[in-house]
């Protein structure tokens, strides 16, 4: 295989002598605290608040002391009236409790100008030459960029951004209210799913907020706080899920409870996957594999169903001493379904595929007693015959050919299962004109917003283009929300009048697809802070030409069939295209 | 039958189907001492014209214009389609006028330098795919570059470590040659580099001089060649990707401006202006 020189460093030397590696401590969990003003006197205090009074710090580990967790893990803040604490399909890491003060659950969604997203821009041919023939003559010009009203600047430069109509918005009939000690977040941030609702302060109010990583552990070694998390996860979130399933569809709400009620929740992985996905690159496919967390095994018996709720999950199994991917899970998938009804049929069977985390997983799991009392007795004789097809082995059949999947295995390894709209290149059509590249800068302010390079296999590459991600990761953190979904089918975009340039979006995409640009001014000089100097920066990424008449400009623009946006969760549309 | 070759039999068939109905409207006309001459030239006049509104369609991006890649089938096959007109109107022998045989031989030559693109954008895209990593063009000299110091970094380090001046001697009889040469314009045409094959085959017999450590440095050494080769073959191939059309573009503006001046001789000549 030809050696790659774009992407690595050429390796030429040996391992340096020990003599002159440099040394540093060993990272620990706590080298970075989620805020550096937190001090004993806060720990002290919130110690003493209600709300842990019932907590036993004897039940917390000594490597891990619920003091060190509040100290490391949880900030207090403090929100003005009408500032947004959370909106709605933002993704967030952290949850928060009311230690003083309300806030308001909206019911009815504000505009998205409201909230500090981008204006949804209706495509038109119009619009598209008004843009073209105002297009800037250099390249990201800083008079594009407006500054919203509704975002303000701390001095220790952490955005905050407030309602516009507080008292509108903010109408009773319109809101629903949590007091102190009332807690919400708590899905998004150990579920990893998009915030369900936009949540603002209704008065001053001081909040804790505790970051994922705190509240798992609080969760883990607190039966409380477990019963309260879990409640509220069953009361607001569960029961919704299950239903949206498949497999329980035209289930009662009392036998949804029943299910509801046995249901554990399991997470797996790492909640930042993407900081080891970049660690992982360079390794080999067997030593990434192995590092992925086992979530069932090959040849064990199952005692329950597991449902993917969010994340990815690589289905494998044993080849000689390899492991070979079969297929990968997403929301909503089940894992161990037919063997389970295999056994209720009297015919027990072992898993025949493992189940591994890709990244960071979140599940539901069913166990089996409940299932053979309230699911399997519905299922008629001809989804029984479907769900269980394939369990049988059929010696006759020779194996399938490791190479087939080759593509697949490339897709899981690189974690490109998680794009929904992911540039694919055919190497043999292409033509490398870069047509491509020059409708995307037509039509993005003389600057394209991909990189015609990438990951290749079996002569398809996948751009540096983003994939407006199943789980997109980059969007949490933005601290001013400027990186948000939009569009009817979820575009990830950025608003360039909210993004501050901190490039916390850029450092946490594992793809690398969003870049960090310089503004200019009309004469083309770089534009630079008033206090040092800096160049004023701001995050720039594949928007899916959204505003465009005729849909993404790099497809429409290439000449010979080769470029393709897809998604790459249906193999189905993939495999069309790939065979085409 | 795939989808693509699918479109390609019914745009063929299409094409072929025209070209017969044209040429036998052609013939009838000819037969009815109608002015074919005429019919045939507007007809071809459009169609130039319609050919070349497909470089148009490439610079408005953000108009709802149809595809590109459907304007590229549109364009390959109404060019057939002009092939087969131009024969009909000016015959397959060059013309005695002067500015007519410019014009002859320069819609030849855009046709055939038309053909030999399209030729090229089927046959070479699949050999860079299966030469290594697909690279931007831009930056292939940066990267040739690096490899270049790296490859002289390697060879003063196994002089270094080693005492020995084997792969330091292969660097200065070979290796500086090899790669201060860039590809020939045609390379990618001659199939495999047989230089690059020949410094391969020079390192490999090298091997029973070098001492177990200079043989690791010989494998990187190796690598760094491969790296190079693709380097060189990426670079070459998307340059003659791209030469073709610096000359099948002017040479078709060139054609439109001969094609303006034909017909205003024509059109004044017959009184008609």
């Amino acid at each position: 295989m030809a050696k790659s020189v774009s992407s690595a460093p050429v390796q030429t030397g040996s391992i340096p002598p020990q003599g002159v590696a440099s040394r540093h401590a060993a990272p620990e969990r706590w080298d970075k605290p989620f805020s550096a003003d937190m001090q004993e006197v806060d720990v002290d205090l919130l110690l003493a608040h209600p709300l842990f009074v019932a907590t036993d710090p004897r039940r917390f580990p000594a490597s891990i002391p619920l003091r060190g967790i509040l100290k490391n893990d949880a900030r207090v803040r403090r929100f003005q009236r009408g500032e947004i604490i959370v909106r709605q399909g933002d993704y967030g890491h952290s949850a928060f409790v009311i230690l003083d003060g309300a806030v308001r659950v909206l019911l009815k969604e504000p505009t998205a100008e409201q909230l500090g997203h981008r204006r949804q821009v209706r495509p038109s041919v119009w619009g598209s030459l008004a843009r073209w023939w105002r297009r800037p003559r250099f390249a990201e010009q800083a008079g594009n960029r407006g500054s919203a009203a509704e975002l303000e600047l701390t001095r220790d430069g952490e955005a905050r951004i407030f309602l516009q109509d507080v008292p509108g918005v903010l109408a009773p009939d319109r809101t629903a209210l949590l007091g102190t000690g009332e807690m919400f977040g708590e899905i998004a941030a150990l579920g990893r799913t998009p915030r369900t609702a936009t949540i603002v302060a209704d008065q001053e109010t001081q909040m804790l907020e505790i970051r994922w990583q705190g509240l798992r552990e609080i969760r883990k070694y607190s039966p409380e706080w477990k019963q309260q998390i879990d409640r509220l996860y069953r009361e607001r979130s569960l029961r919704r899920h299950l239903a949206e399933t498949a497999l329980f569809w035209n289930l009662s709400d009392e036998v949804l409870g029943r299910i509801a009620d046995a249901t554990r929740f399991e997470t797996f992985g790492e909640f930042d996957w993407h900081h080891a996905y970049h660690r992982g690159r360079e390794a080999g496919e067997r030593e990434r594999l192995e590092q992925e967390p086992l979530m069932a095994r090959e040849g064990d018996y199952p005692n329950g169903l597991l449902l993917v709720r969010s994340g990815f999950a690589r289905v494998s199994s044993r080849y000689n001493h390899g492991e070979r991917t079969e297929s990968y899970l997403g929301k909503g998938e089940a894992f161990g379904l037919g063997e389970l009804i295999s056994g209720w049929q009297g015919k027990f069977r072992p898993l025949r595929h493992s189940l591994r985390a890709l990244g960071y997983v979140d599940t539901l799991f069913i166990p089996t007693a409940v299932l053979e009392e309230h699911v399997f007795p519905r299922l008629t004789p001809a989804q029984l015959a479907t769900l269980t097809k394939g369990l049988a082995p059929e010696p006759a059949a020779p194996p399938a050919a490791p190479e087939a999947n080759s593509f697949l295995e490339f897709i899981v390894a690189q974690r490109f299962m998680n794009g929904r709209a992911a540039m694919l290149i055919d190497l043999d059509r292409c033509t490398r004109c870069d047509d491509c590249v020059r409708a995307c800068a037509a039509t993005h302010d003389n600057n394209p917003r991909f990189i015609r390079q990438g990951p290749e296999s079996d002569g398809v590459m996948v751009a540096s283009a983003c994939m407006h991600c199943v789980d997109p990761v980059c969007m949490i953190g933005c601290p001013t929300g400027a990186i948000h979904r939009e569009g009817l089918d979820g575009q990830v975009g950025i608003n360039p009048d909210t993004c501050i340039g901190c490039s916390v979006c850029a450092q946490s995409c594992p793809y690398g697809t969003i870049q960090m640009v310089a503004l200019h001014d009309a004469a083309g000089q770089p534009v630079v802070t008033e206090e040092t100097g800096a160049p004023i920066r701001r995050a720039t990424k594949c928007d899916l030409c959204i505003d465009q008449p005729s849909g993404p400009a790099c497809v429409s623009a290439c000449p010979h069939d080769a470029l393709v946006r897809a998604d790459l969760r249906s193999s189905e549309s993939l495999n069309r295209w790939l065979h085409q | 039958m795939k989808a693509l070759t699918r479109r390609r039999w019914l745009l063929s068939l299409t094409t072929a189907l025209l070209a017969l109905a044209l040429t036998a409207a052609w013939w009838l006309a000819g037969s009815a001492l109608r002015p074919v001459d005429l019919y045939t030239g507007w007809l071809l006049l459009g169609l130039l014209l319609g050919l070349a509104f497909f470089n148009a369609r490439k610079k408005l991006p953000f108009l709802p214009l149809l595809a590109a890649s459907t304007w590229l089938q549109i364009h390959l096959y109404v060019g057939w389609l002009a092939c087969v007109v131009f024969a009909l109107h000016a015959g397959l022998r060059p013309p005695g006028g002067r500015l007519e045989l410019i014009l002859w031989f320069t819609f030849l030559l855009v046709a055939l330098s038309g053909i030999f693109g399209l030729w090229l954008s089927r046959w070479l895209p699949p050999r860079l795919a299966r030469s290594g990593e697909s690279l931007v063009y831009e930056r292939i000299p940066r990267l040739r570059h690096e490899v270049e110091a790296e490859v002289l970094a390697l060879v003063r380090r196994a002089e270094a470590e080693t005492q020995s001046t084997t792969l330091a001697d292969f660097y200065l009889r070979v290796l500086a040659g090899y790669f201060a040469r860039r590809p020939p314009l045609l390379a990618p045409l001659a199939g495999d580099d047989a230089r690059h094959h020949r410094v391969i085959t020079e390192l490999a017999a090298l091997r029973r001089f070098l001492n177990p450590r200079e043989s690791i440095l010989a494998d990187q050494l190796g690598e760094l060649l491969e790296a190079k080769r693709n380097l060189d073959a990426q670079w070459a191939g998307q340059r003659l990707l791209k030469l073709w059309l610096f000359v099948h573009i002017p040479l078709t503006y060139g054609l439109l401006v001969l094609v303006g001046a034909h017909v205003w001789l024509v059109l004044h000549y017959a009184h008609r202006l």
